[in-house]
């Protein structure tokens, strides 16, 4: 639309006669016409810079956040039950193993649902790490993380697949040679034991590390500030160029209004709002999410791993009391880490607002002291009856029973704080483009009718 | 010091295998003179070591036994994995084994019936059956002990009530038929057992694991070529998994004794009035045929150093 205006005899500028350097300097000598087809290729040039910039920084976070939610939270999901269920069945199988060739068949319901589980969520873990596709969609440094990250889990699930058979083979044999009444069947469940604890846990452990690095990463790009700060500064420059620029035209046209121009400001301005609302809110439900949801969920889940792991300890010392302690150490160990107290993970459990399990802690490690009471009394069958259906039983069922709900809750709040962290994001990035698309069309008509006047 | 004594036993042993519970100096003219050697050297007879009973068992006033029977019960250290000996029988929750029938004699000897509440079952491991006398935890220790010199510095021991020696267990298709014949391959035993030494001299590879059942765990699944330690404790594994065998002669001569602190010679004499009876009324032999099977060997004959 410049183009087919060639340069006319117009009515010279009334520009005050100020010594100008630069570029100003050689306008002063320039024609208004010329001016405002200069104006209008600047405007034009950054309301287009402003739809690049705004899209791409709606873009980067819009994507960021779907991270959290469609790749992130699935697979640390997935470790973490991994870890849980492999701990549960090390713990379960002990705890059955007490109970000699009659195991209770709750008990081996609950091994083979904690397989069962171990084994689809392996499946599941592989299937979306194998998925490229939805990976490379990660925006930067992010997918660099991600291709390193999903080398090192691929790795581990590996060999979570291939050593979960033998250890379910060494369980089954310890299962048999105990039937059979032979002390053979304690050493293949401290193998197996000894597997799941030393090769499996790790494995698993890893994948969760490297998840949650990698969802701390996502969920900082889409909550970082330093890339919005400058796209919402530069906003602000061009909305003033676009007002300095109607303003000029007002002193230069004598025209109060230009409704082009007051068209592209607006554009411009309802831009840069949706932009902040959708930053402010779509941070405050990410942030949300790890604060009250993947934090939470991280502590519940430490906690409750470390309780599993002395559950195991307390059945092993029964079946395997040769007196040198190891697993006794380990429980000690285990109890130390769990708590209560400054630090510990119930510590963590109780700051998102855990207070029972804190409570039914205390009373299993009441219930063990008394067992193993009993035990170190001489009264080995007492003590292996509180472990299987007693007194420790219950105190251990509650405990467990507490962080798994607690686990649940706050991963209900993690997924809708972080979908509707998602959902905030939706729509910007091409609600930027269009704004943008508004602007310079606003600039564009509102200046071409100035300039037809000079024909 | 030891080790290198009893090894040279099984130059002597290798040709004379027969009569399992007699004490080795009986046997062959080549061990007596292997054990001289060791007795010099230590100044000791572990066979001979222990202390003479004056007539049957008889809770004296005043003694140590009789400290037990105010108590309620005797506190017995002993072991719960290894087959036949003192193992946890999961059918019966119930510890049971050759061991354990000489802790219950001497219970009952001391209570004057076999109420089983007057026993109270420790499970220690091998490392812990010395400190758990010396420091009071268990009044007596039943855990296939061999009677050694280096350990009477420290606790006292009853007369031998079993011997043993170490052999070699292989699986039932191996070609193997002697320790000299694994050299260069894994052979199992306890950390800390006294088996190891002849497993080194053999130039075999060691493998040292907690129990004995971990070593046939590692057998089974092909880990370790062979397992070599008292052929008390093979039996029991062999026992538990029909396809492994028992190759090789005996290459050193373990005597158990139950283990007591030194703090009770008393109950040391005592201890040995109740195995004297056990050896004559038969009871050894029926508990012999219970756990370790036909051919019953006649009893080893008590020696007394003092």
């Amino acid at each position: 639309m410049t183009t087919s205006v060639g340069v006319s005899p117009g009515p010279r500028t009334l520009a005050p006669a100020v010594h100008r350097t630069g570029w100003r300097s050689s306008l002063d000598g320039a024609t208004t016409p010329a001016r405002l087809r200069l104006l209008l290729a600047v405007l034009v040039l950054l309301s287009l810079a402003w739809g690049v910039l705004a899209a791409l920084t709606a873009n980067q976070h819009a994507s960021a956040a779907a991270d959290v939610v469609a790749l992130s939270e699935p697979l640390s999901l997935d470790a973490e039950q991994i870890y849980t269920s492999l701990s549960d069945a090390d713990a379960t199988a002990a705890n059955a193993f007490l109970a000699g060739g009659l195991e209770p068949a709750a008990a081996r319901q609950r091994y083979n649902a904690d397989l069962t589980e171990a084994a689809i969520r392996i499946e599941a873990a592989s299937a979306l790490v194998g998925s490229t596709a939805a990976r490379t969609q990660l925006p930067g440094h992010l997918a660099a993380q991600a291709s390193a990250t999903d080398a090192a889990v691929g790795d581990d699930l590996a060999i979570l697949s291939g050593q979960l058979p033998v250890y379910t083979d060494e369980v089954g044999t310890a299962r048999a040679n105990n039937r059979l009444g032979y002390p053979l069947g304690a050493a293949y469940l401290r193998e197996a034991s000894g597997l799941l604890r030393g090769t499996l846990l790790p494995a698993a452990s890893d994948i969760y590390t490297r998840e949650s690095g990698l969802l701390t990463s996502a969920s900082g790009q889409a909550t970082g500030l330093p890339l919005i700060v400058v796209t919402v500064v530069i906003g602000l420059g061009i909305g003033y160029v676009l007002y300095r620029s109607s303003r000029w035209l007002t002193r230069h046209t004598h025209r109060v209004v230009n409704y082009g121009l007051l068209v592209a400001v607006l554009a411009g301005l309802v831009s840069l709002v949706w932009l902040a609302a959708a930053f402010t809110i779509g941070r405050a439900d990410l942030l949300h999410a790890q604060q009250q949801g993947s934090a939470p969920v991280q502590a519940y889940a430490r906690a409750e791993v470390a309780a599993l792991q002395a559950h195991a300890d307390e059945s092993l010392t029964l079946i395997d009391n040769k007196g040198d302690d190891t697993y006794q150490a380990d429980y000690l160990a285990q109890k130390k880490l769990l708590g209560p107290g400054p630090g510990t993970l119930l510590a963590a459990v109780q700051a998102a607002g855990g207070n029972g399990a804190a409570a039914d802690a205390q009373a299993w490690y009441t219930a063990h002291a008394a067992l193993r009471q009993e035990d170190d009394s001489g009264q080995h069958s007492i003590a292996v009856q509180s472990a299987l259906n007693g007194d420790a039983a219950a105190k251990f069922r509650q405990l467990s029973a507490d962080l798994s709900d607690g686990i649940n809750a706050h991963q209900a709040v993690f997924a809708a704080s972080a979908r509707s962290g998602r959902d905030a994001f939706t729509g910007l990035a091409a609600g930027m483009i269009v704004a943008a698309l508004v602007m310079v069309a606003g600039c564009a008509w509102g200046l071409s009718r100035r300039l037809a006047e000079y024909r | 010091m030891v080790v290198l004594a009893t090894f040279g036993l099984a130059v002597g042993a290798a040709t004379a295998v027969a009569a399992p519970g007699q004490p080795a100096a009986a046997r062959a003219p080549g061990m007596a003179s292997a054990h001289g050697a060791a007795h010099a050297a230590a100044s000791c007879n572990p066979e001979a070591s222990s202390l003479r009973p004056s007539g049957p068992p008889q809770v004296t006033p005043g003694s140590f036994m009789a400290t037990i029977r105010t108590r309620g019960y005797l506190i017995a250290g002993v072991d719960q994995s290894t087959y036949n000996f003192g193992f946890l029988n999961p059918l019966t929750e119930q510890i049971q084994g050759f061991d354990i029938d000489m802790i219950r004699a001497v219970a009952t000897a001391i209570f004057g019936d076999a109420d089983p509440d007057h026993l109270h079952f420790k499970a220690i491991s091998d490392a812990q059956r010395r400190p758990d006398i010396q420091n009071g935890t268990v009044d007596i220790v039943a855990h296939t002990m061999t009677i050694l010199c280096s350990r009477l510095k420290y606790v006292d021991f009853s007369s031998v009530y079993f011997v043993a020696g170490q052999r070699v267990l292989v699986l039932k298709n191996s070609s193997v038929r002697n320790l000299a014949g694994l050299r260069g391959q894994k052979v199992c035993a306890t950390a800390g057992a006294d088996s190891l030494g002849p497993i080194k001299a053999a130039k075999a590879i060691p493998v040292a694991l907690p129990e004995f059942t971990d070593c046939l765990v590692q057998l089974q699944q092909g880990d370790v070529a062979a397992i070599s330690t008292d052929d008390s404790i093979l039996d029991g594994l062999k026992a538990q998994d029909p396809w492994t065998k028992l190759v090789g002669p005996r290459i050193t001569n373990e005597p158990y004794g139950l283990a007591i602190s030194k703090q009770h010679p008393d109950f040391v004499r005592f201890v040995n009035a109740v195995l004297q009876q056990l050896r004559t009324d038969g009871q050894w032999a029926a508990s012999y045929a219970r756990w370790i099977g036909p051919p019953v060997p006649k009893p080893p004959q008590a020696q007394y150093g003092g």
